[in-house]
């Protein structure tokens, strides 16, 4: 039960961490793109939404097992996840390209 | 962070004709081309699956079922699907960019495909990549 409950501390600081990439790194957000950074092996982490269908979810989670790139299920639906960009539609998957000045690969894939 | 669409690596087609059709990719374009400015690969797959061979077949009754028809083609990317398996046929010398300017170049390297992977099928080894994939 310890593993499922996420405390509201360490959601906050992903958004944070969200933002600061959001700010000084580069990002890719939604699906085809998604698929285009694990191709081409740019991406260094995954972010899904936990309202992405089941099936595109395994999609993407089997692409980043090839790629051996993490993937992070968010704490929060894509309207949340929109909100955590700073932007004003939905973002159901995002990709880290590049995490500027961002801890967020080093903390994030430990964790999962 | 590993680049996976590489020779050899055994991919389902998504798209097209040869829908659900398992393929191993022979030579990727990443960059892609002038002709196609998209990421493709050349690939190489089964058209028409082998039949189950069971026991009390005859030798000549196998020799029908184990025949396997091939085809090649140049896919984009974002029309096939990775898999986690490989084949390991030496295909490359078969099936190079230039087969596929004419008809009948394309015809003598699927036939040439057809051979390699017949022979791979009657060995029993890669048994997932020659069962039809069911959807």
């Amino acid at each position: 039960m310890v593993a499922v409950k996420k405390t509201k501390k360490t959601h906050e600081s992903i958004n944070n961490r969200l933002a600061l990439v959001m700010k000084s790194g580069k990002y890719t957000l939604g699906y085809k793109t998604v698929l285009r950074t694990l191709r081409s092996s740019k991406a260094k982490l995954i972010i899904i939404s936990n309202n992405c269908p089941p099936l595109r979810k395994s999609e993407i989670e089997y692409y980043a097992m090839l790629a051996k790139v993490g993937v992070h299920h968010f704490n929060g639906n894509n309207v949340d996840l929109g909100t955590a960009c700073g932007k004003y539609y939905r973002v159901s998957c995002l990709s880290i390209i590049d995490p500027g000045d961002s801890d967020i690969i080093k903390t994030l894939p430990g964790e999962q | 962070m590993v680049k996976f669409l590489k020779p050899n690596k055994a991919v389902i087609v998504l798209q097209g004709r040869y829908a659900g059709r398992k393929a191993v990719i022979i030579r990727s374009f990443d960059e892609g081309t002038r002709d196609r400015p998209y990421g493709h690969c050349l690939v190489a797959g089964i058209a028409k699956y082998p039949k189950k061979v069971i026991r009390k077949d005859s030798a000549k009754k196998t020799a029908k079922k184990s025949r396997v028809k091939a085809f090649v083609k140049l896919v984009n990317y974002s029309h096939i699907m990775p898999t986690r398996y490989t084949l390991d046929v030496d295909l490359k010398d078969v099936v190079t960019l230039d087969t596929l300017q004419s008809r009948d170049k394309k015809v003598t390297a699927a036939k040439e495909v057809k051979a390699r992977l017949e022979d791979r099928f009657k060995t029993g080894k890669n048994r997932w990549f020659f069962t039809k994939l069911r959807f």
